[in-house]
């Protein structure tokens, strides 16, 4: 096995099953040495490391940085809601971080960070990866769990009046919610010109008639044809 | 809307919406641009026109039915989806398929990989203005189609892998038809590469467009033939193979500067890749079982069911009560036409899936595209869009 | 004139425009002179053979209108030999793929700014019904929202289904009265005005 990280255009040995194994020993050994890590036995084929949140950001920090782990690509961030699992006995939702190395192939790991129901909050990592601002962003919209620390933590996938987090195992698959107009994107808009450096001087003018009638945070407005009485 | 710049001069900027209708085939997506003139100074993007709830769905019904819903995925290689979350269940039982199944499966992964990048890059083309690519990529990819309305009923969202191996064993004649259909691909392949390659307007139009560094790829998540037009030389079926890929003989096609012409430019080297992967694997093809034996998988088939009791049950079980994965957490992938497409099963035993979490490889390159495009004239955000291959079908799952 | 959704019924109610008793449509008498059939004809022929669609495709049945759109199957002979990307420049709505709560005010104003005689086909399952998705987000039938002249079955429908819907709206359209409804619509203005 390798033990050098390589350069991103020199092509990987190809993993192995003995890589793989080999791996998972040596970083479940330095996660619960480092980070009170624990090994998750819901998954039975390869490690998932739990580790509480306070300790989240410098795992991962730390494995995103150092040279013999260098698990450098964030494939996703999902939660999962395990309310009514068979057996289940601890909290209600886990966030889970899939992570992958582009410069060893047999580097592949799962973290995992129990959320209670009640405070459902994980500390964001979007600043070391670029793309956990969408994935946290995904997360929230669906499962309602807050990323502390995010700077725009609103819904990616549902529209802008919908209420309640849909892939949790308590919201009715067919409850379905009407939009009467879509989100203008002003505020998002004028925020990315601020952070490139521009000052807003005048706010954009609205010519939408339909946008006239909705404030900016998108809250319902009634339109020409009103639809919105058809939701069910 | 009057900004003052960095600089500290006094402009107004127009703000206009590209999107959610959007002209050539990229469907459900949105940008919404403050423009200096025909620059980008701003960009922020909206997803989730397409946003139909697969995840809600599949824990509505049991493991098989679950794919019809990949196929609606990536919507132009249905076949690649079907075959990775056919491949990750059968991971968490550490099942083979038969030799047969593999061999089908990498071929009809690579005819998949094929009919994606042509419509990538026919529509790519298009949006740039160049209209007689489209023809030339589409035809072939109508012969592909015709061999898939054979194989499995259907033209586009095939569901033709099963959790075990296949629907069936291919037609007599499937075979020809293959062999015939690789040429004419190449054919029209050829032909727009002498169309676009060396063009000086398409180069014009791409090269130096919307670059992206390999570490910058790389923080964003970026994986497939976006992530090798940077030079980086990744790709799953030689990193971590799968369906024994280690045995063909292909190579892996990367780019240099990952800008927009690299981006396309590597799909149309990448399919010339798959066509002689096609042809290796043909050449291999034998007669043999399509579907595994395991009981826990594979339907037992009419003349046991009619004659014995358990297999009666076994198939009873299998369809009514669905597949039973063991208990647990797995997240298993493949390398799609786009990227890394990966399948995180969350299984409490029963046939129903507790969870299914598909990591989309174009979610990444889209998020990035806010960041790609700011600096750029409009015309150039046209053309970095469709190099990216967003499939909405994908992203918003 | 397509189907319209009836939220401007002005005309009909009370006044010398009621119809006589007895009468099979608003006007006897006046839309069954050989003039008024012949320009109707001529009218029908005419919108039948040039309709201008404008795809609104979002997933994949917007894939097979692509390879509709290909030689194979040519809906260039229909007379739609350059899909419109605006909808100020078409006649006919093909809504292709599945609509979602997000997307239904953006495809209700698409239709609003197209100019009439206007129509729609709803292509594929999705469309028509909300498809195989059935959930908190999927609207239902884009007849929810916009008024639906053909439905195409199918899932993505073949390109020949597509066919069929065409041919079937061109027999509506020839159908449809250009007579009739000029004098619909001199009603509904003078009952406004």
């Amino acid at each position: 096995m390798t033990s050098q990280p390589l350069g991103l255009n020199q092509a990987l040995t190809p993993a192995t099953a003995e890589h793989r194994k080999a791996f998972e020993t040596k970083a479940f050994e330095i996660l619960s040495q480092k980070f009170e890590a624990a090994m998750d036995p819901r998954d039975r084929w390869s490690l998932t490391a739990i580790v509480p949140g306070s300790r989240l950001r410098e795992c991962v920090h730390f494995l995103r940085d150092d040279p013999a782990m260098r698990l450098d690509l964030l494939l996703d961030i999902t939660a999962v809601d395990y309310l009514g699992y068979p057996g289940h006995d601890a909290a209600r939702y886990a966030v889970v971080y899939n992570l992958r190395s582009q410069r060893f192939a047999a580097h592949r790991l799962r973290l995992k960070v129990w959320v209670e129901e009640e405070d459902p909050q994980v500390p964001s990592i979007h600043d070391f990866f670029e793309i956990a601002n969408w994935q946290e962003r995904e997360t929230w919209d669906q499962y309602g769990i807050d990323f502390s620390g995010h700077p725009d933590l609103r819904r990616l996938l549902n529209h802008i009046e919908f209420t309640g987090h849909p892939l949790r195992k308590d919201y009715p698959v067919r409850k379905r919610q009407w939009l009467s107009t879509n989100d203008p994107l002003i505020l998002p808009l004028e925020a990315r010109l601020e952070a490139n450096g521009f000052v807003v001087l005048e706010h954009v003018a609205v010519n939408s008639p339909s946008v006239e009638e909705t404030d900016l945070l998108g809250k319902s407005a009634v339109e020409k044809i009103n639809y919105v009485e058809k939701a069910k | 809307m009057k900004v003052q710049t960095p600089e500290g001069e006094h402009v107004d900027l127009l703000t206009v919406n590209i999107g959610p209708s959007h002209p050539a085939t990229h469907g459900a997506l949105r940008a919404f641009v403050a423009l200096d003139g025909e620059i980008i100074r701003a960009a922020s993007t909206e997803i989730g026109y397409l946003h139909r709830g697969f995840e809600k769905m599949v824990e509505q019904g049991t493991y098989q039915q679950v794919l019809p819903y990949t196929d609606r995925l990536n919507y132009c290689s249905a076949i690649l989806n079907n075959i990775g979350f056919s491949h990750t269940v059968e991971k968490m039982f550490e099942v083979e398929v038969p030799e047969r199944a593999t061999t089908l499966r990498v071929l009809l992964s690579e005819l998949s990989r094929l009919i994606d990048h042509q419509v990538c890059i026919a529509a790519a083309a298009v949006d740039l203005g160049a209209l007689t690519n489209y023809w030339y990529l589409f035809n072939p990819r109508e012969e592909v189609y015709s061999i898939w309305e054979k194989l499995s009923g259907a033209r586009l969202t095939n569901a033709f892998t099963r959790i075990g191996g296949l629907y069936r064993d291919t037609y007599e004649g499937f075979e020809t038809d293959v062999r015939d259909v690789l040429p004419k691909i190449e054919k029209g392949l050829d032909d727009a590469f002498k169309l676009l390659e060396h063009n000086r307007i398409f180069i014009d139009r791409t090269r130096g467009v919307c670059p992206i560094t390999a570490e910058q790829a790389v923080s964003w998540g970026w994986t497939g033939p976006c992530l090798r037009a940077t030079g980086v030389d990744r790709d799953l079926r030689k990193d971590d193979p799968y369906l024994s890929y280690e045995t063909y003989d292909f190579q892996t096609v990367i780019g240099s500067t990952g800008d927009t012409y690299d981006r396309l430019l590597v799909r149309m080297y990448e399919m010339r890749e798959s066509l002689s992967i096609c042809r290796q694997a043909l050449s291999r093809l034998k007669p043999g079982p399509v579907n595994t034996a395991d009981a826990r998988l594979s339907l037992p088939g009419h003349d046991k069911t009619y004659h014995d009791m358990e297999a009666l049950i076994n198939q009873f079980k299998l369809v009514y009560e669905g597949i039973r994965a063991p208990a647990g957490e797995f997240y298993g992938s493949i390398e799609a036409a786009n990227g890394e497409l990966g399948f995180f099963i969350v299984s409490d035993g029963t046939g129903k899936p507790w969870k299914i979490k598909v990591r989309p490889p174009c979610f990444t390159q889209f998020a990035a595209y806010a960041d790609l495009v700011e600096g750029s004239l409009v015309a150039d955000a046209i053309a970095c869009l469709s190099s990216l291959n967003i499939i909405a079908g994908e992203l918003d799952r | 004139m397509g189907a319209e959704a009836t939220t401007a019924t002005l005309a009909t109610s009370a006044g010398s425009l009621e119809p006589p008793v007895g009468a099979l449509h608003q006007d006897a008498g006046l839309n069954q002179t050989f003039m008024t059939t012949t320009i109707d004809a001529v009218v029908g022929w005419g919108r039948k053979n040039s309709l201008w669609p404008f795809t609104f495709g979002t997933a994949c049945c917007a894939i097979e209108f692509m390879a509709l759109a290909g030689s194979k199957f040519d809906i260039a002979r229909f007379g739609a030999e350059f899909i419109r990307f605006s909808p100020r420049h078409s006649d006919l709505l093909v809504v292709a793929g599945t609509i979602t709560y997000k997307q239904a005010p953006i495809l209700r104003r698409i239709w609003e700014q197209m100019m009439e005689p206007r129509w729609v086909l709803s292509v594929g399952a999705c469309a028509s019904t909300g498809g195989f998705y059935d959930c908190y987000c999927t609207l239902p039938g884009i007849d929810e929202v916009i008024p639906v002249d053909v439905y195409v079955a199918g899932c993505p429908p073949r390109p020949e289904a597509y066919l069929d819907a065409i041919i079937q709206l061109q027999q509506k359209i020839q159908d449809a009265s250009y007579m009739q409804d000029r004098q619909n619509r001199s009603h509904e203005r003078i009952q406004i005005g």
